[in-house]
């Protein structure tokens, strides 16, 4: 019992730390493409302690303020949801849908805060954001239907027990993997699905108007997403781990592609995102759902 | 203290007269009186929770008993509609206080519509049932009449849509009385079980389309989204939170109980384990999903989005309830409950804005936050439950329907309504960002909060959702008992939600706000410790060098999702409105050319009659050789 208190109370620490790693090695990897040196690893720690320990703060009002909090405390609630390599976490009160609708918490903390500022480059940008989620959802749906429908439970813990010994659904179900890999990029916002932030368009859309300690607070939180995103397609796709090493080395697998595909796109319309979204990785999904259904378990 | 059903159902009544009565005294006296007759309700009901009373008569007519009783179906509703009505009754009085006469009708019209929502609700024979369905659709449409300005065409609308229902409901009744001899509930279950397949099928069909015009289920939707947005607040409460669910009630009630689905998978072939009608009646609720949030997404109205989500909220509920597992009729039931609630939440704050601003077009609105918190708040847990996001109400019946869908192994309809929950979060950002974001307008520097009696019917509301969605065993208890009633296993819950069974993974709700409540604890105090944040004026802002003033501002509000407009408008030609559209345009040409024949001559006239003597009489003659 005290040592299930005591993973509860760490992994959203491990989370933030494993966060911080991705966000940094992404960093490296993208100045290397470019052939920069790029900063240090632990660049983005760096960042959020500077920016925590800014002496002038500026708020637009109370929602604005409790923005990057219940961003925070969203991110925290999620990480306690997925399951780690050995540790059921939370799941026995909160299957994959219930995740779903847990993640989406944090995102909405943070839209209304920014709604707040009042700048109309953070209501583009979250009105982007919001567009671009319809966008993504459906191929990640289907996809995650398909794993519902082979395994019959929509348990998080059991996708990862019932993948072990590189029975992975990329293997298995290479179509649906895509589909979902595709889906989850979007959900990071990578090129060309950088909509949402597109700093010459919308000046980083709901971040626009925050700095200091909020913008500080809302690093934390993207960091520990990062640690969620490649989690959940790691559970779904990739097996999960068989510890908590090689959980995080997939993770940084993932990064890793991502960023090879990320520093050569140029940027999508809103729109034009969301067709992409609802023909190719939708269509992909749909025969694999079509592959599970038919041909059975 | 014991209560007689009829004195239930006349309670609403005795209140409306005497209110109206007493209008003549004062307003305030009749505000009294109406206030006190809708809590009455609340005394009487208690004695009948989850009590089954069949047939109490109570009129003998052409040789027919009206019967009236009561089951846990129609006292969970019964109690949920009171609720509803009393607190629409609160906003009632600020919203008519200053219209005069106008008011007082408006008094005496609500408390009868309680009435003769009772009657429905009640009844226990189909006749009985039509009486009162037929009244309520009357009341409603002299309720709207009193709205905004294009009241008078959302009336039309109604009316004639709650005809075309009725006419298709009086026609199975008809059908009904003939072939069974007999009006009661019982006594018509009993001929159906024996009925040629025929029968059973035109009667279930003519009742659904009466029940599912009344539900704004697509393609009978087209009257909802004016006649919500146009009707005064108060009713439009009304008529999302009971007026609907009445239809929604119907349904269950006939589908279940009167017809059975026994019956269905007996008569009709399978599809996919479900019987025919009862598949179609599925895709059809996903249909009305999908369409509705997808058009709610675009308005600029927010009633009007409000009214395009209840659209798309009773295609979940028909969608649950049409599965027809244990786990897809307790979670279409729990929607009823829960949607109810958070429906009326968002329409009681809409009110409130309006009341306060005199506007409900979203690009005249913004910036409310720091004037209207309460109302904020009480959004803010709205539209929480709107999007079935935990720890608020609406989740819990979504995520049961969404299970049943899991356990039904219907991947497609599961991704249609997952996608209606995802496009649910755009309406009520919008809404959301568009009254209490943004930029505060100039001309609302001065607004209030609404009255603090005003205010009531919104918390409670949003207390309720919120209780509600942490403790789903409350609302589960009646639901259980109700799925008892309709011939299911009901579901097993316990207070804090659902335990592990067959086609459902656990859910607890507590667990999940209190790990969200410390996650926010634990942020809230990194950020407390930090130093104080400066507040700045709203258009203090940065907008790439260039400075925002109050001539030019920039709020981002009309069009809000402009681009995904371009995304849907490729479909908007094939719009059940349009079909509609061109049917009352072939109607108007056909009664353009008809109307021709009177050319104001008499000798035309005698000729027409002429000519149609000698038709009827070659009919009369021919008839007779021929047969």
């Amino acid at each position: 019992m005290v040592k299930e208190i005591l993973t509860l109370i760490f992994t959203p620490i491990l989370a933030f730390f494993v966060g911080i790693f991705l966000l940094g090695f992404k960093r490296k990897m993208v100045a290397r493409i470019h052939r920069r040196y790029g900063p240090p690893l632990h660049q983005p720690l760096l960042d959020i302690i500077k920016l925590l320990s800014k002496k002038e703060n500026i708020s637009h009002g109370v929602m604005f303020d409790l923005g990057p909090v219940m961003y925070v405390g969203a991110a925290i609630l999620t990480v306690l949801f997925l399951p780690i390599p050995g540790f059921k976490q939370l799941t026995p009160f909160g299957d994959l849908i219930a995740f779903l609708y847990i993640m989406v918490i944090g995102s909405l903390g943070m839209a209304l805060g920014a709604g707040e500022s009042g700048n109309p480059n953070a209501s583009i940008g979250i009105a982007r954001a919001l567009t671009l989620m319809l966008g993504y959802e459906l191929p990640l749906i289907i996809a995650g239907n398909t794993l519902v429908i082979k395994y019959g439970t929509t348990d998080l813990y059991k996708f990862m027990t019932l993948q072990s010994g590189f029975h992975w659904n990329l293997f298995l179900l290479p179509l649906t993997a895509i589909a979902g890999f595709i889906a989850t990029y979007g959900a990071m916002g990578e090129h060309p699905f950088d909509v949402v932030v597109a700093p010459q368009e919308v000046a980083t859309g709901p971040m626009v108007e925050y700095g200091g300690k909020h913008l500080g607070l809302l690093m934390i939180g993207m960091a520990i997403s990062t640690y969620i995103e490649t989690g959940f397609f790691v559970i779904l796709f990739l097996g999960g781990g068989a510890n908590i090493l090689t959980f995080i080395l997939k993770q940084l697998g993932v990064i890793i592609v991502m960023t090879l595909f990320d520093t050569v796109f140029p940027r999508f319309r809103i729109e034009n995102a969301v067709r992409y979204f609802w023909r190719w990785p939708t269509l992909i999904a749909l025969v694999g759902l079509l592959i599970v259904y038919i041909g059975g378990k | 203290m014991n209560f007689s059903l009829l004195m239930i159902l006349l309670t609403p009544f005795f209140g409306g007269l005497l209110a109206y009565a007493a209008s003549a005294l004062h307003k305030s006296v009749r505000n009294i009186f109406f206030l006190i007759f809708m809590l009455i309700p609340f005394v009487e009901l208690p004695v009948y929770l989850n009590k089954t009373v069949d047939n109490f008569y109570y009129l003998t007519i052409l040789g027919q008993n009206l019967s009236l009783g009561i089951n846990p179906l129609s006292s969970m509703m019964l109690l949920l509609f009171t609720l509803i009505f009393f607190l629409s009754s609160i906003f009632m009085m600020f919203e008519f206080n200053d219209r005069g006469e106008e008011g007082d009708l408006a008094v005496l019209e609500l408390s009868f519509l309680e009435g003769a929502v009772f009657g429905v609700l009640l009844a226990r024979d189909i006749l009985t049932f039509f009486i009162f369905f037929e009244l309520m659709a009357v009341l409603v449409f002299f309720l709207v009449g009193k709205g905004y300005k294009e009241a008078h065409t959302a009336q039309m609308k109604y009316i004639t849509w709650a005809l075309i229902g009725a006419n298709s409901m009086l026609a199975a009744i008809v059908l009904l009385l003939f072939k069974a001899g007999n009006i009661g509930y019982t006594e018509i279950a009993g001929y159906l079980s024996t009925a040629p397949t025929s029968i059973v099928l035109v009667t279930f069909i003519l009742f659904a389309i009466g029940f599912l015009i009344e539900a704004s289920i697509m393609p009978f939707h087209v009257w909802t989204p004016i006649t919500y947005a146009e009707a005064p607040d108060s009713v439009s409460v009304v008529l999302a939170s009971v007026v609907k669910k009445v239809g929604l009630y119907l349904f269950a009630l006939f589908a279940f109980s009167l017809f059975g689905l026994n019956l269905f998978s007996k008569l009709l072939p399978q599809v996919l384990n479900n019987s025919l009608v009862m598949y179609i009646l599925q895709w059809i609720g996903a249909l009305t999903i999908i369409i509705g949030t997808f058009i709610a997404i675009v308005q600029e109205d927010a009633k009007k989005i409000l009214a395009w989500s209840s659209v798309a909220q009773s295609g979940y509920i028909l969608l649950g309830l049409s599965l027809g597992t244990p786990l897809g009729v307790a979670g279409g039931l729990l929607h009823i409950i829960n949607h109810s609630i958070f429906k009326g939440l968002l329409f009681f704050v809409v009110g409130g804005v309006i009341y306060r601003t005199g506007t409900k077009n979203l690009p005249e609105l913004g910036g409310l936050i720091k004037k209207m918190p309460v109302s904020f708040i009480s959004m803010l847990l709205g539209i929480i439950a709107v999007a079935g996001i935990p720890p608020l109400n609406g989740f819990n019946s979504k995520y049961l329907i969404y299970e049943a869908l899991i356990q039904k192994n219907e991947p497609i309809l599961l991704t249609i309504a997952l996608l209606g929950g995802t496009g649910s979060f755009m309406y009520v950002y919008r809404l959301i960002h568009s009254i209490f974001l943004g930029q505060l307008h100039e001309e609302h520097e001065s607004v209030r909060e609404v009255p603090l009696i005003m205010q009531i019917p919104m918390i409670v509301l949003a207390l309720l959702a919120l209780l509600f969605g942490v403790l789903p065993g409350i609302p589960m208890y009646f639901v259980s008992k109700v799925e008892a009633f309709l011939g299911l296993d009901p579901i097993k819950y316990n207070l804090t939600g659902f335990p592990e069974q067959p086609g459902l993974h656990a859910g607890n709700v507590p667990v999940i706000s209190i790990t969200f409540v410390a996650g926010l604890v634990v942020a809230g105090l990194l950020f407390y410790l930090l130093p104080r944040a400066r507040k700045v004026h709203q258009l203090d802002n940065y907008y790439a060098g260039e400075v925002l003033t109050k001539d030019v501002k920039y709020n981002y509000s009309f069009g809000f999702y402009s681009f995904f407009d371009d995304i849907i408008a490729p479909f908007n030609k094939w719009s059940v409105e349009s079909v509609y559209e061109s049917f009352v345009g072939f109607i108007k040409t056909a009664g353009d050319y008809l109307r021709r024949v009177y050319t104001g001559n008499l000798e035309t006239y005698v000729s027409f009659g002429v000519i149609l003597l000698v038709i009827f009489s070659l009919i009369y003659i021919l008839g007779g050789i021929l047969w």
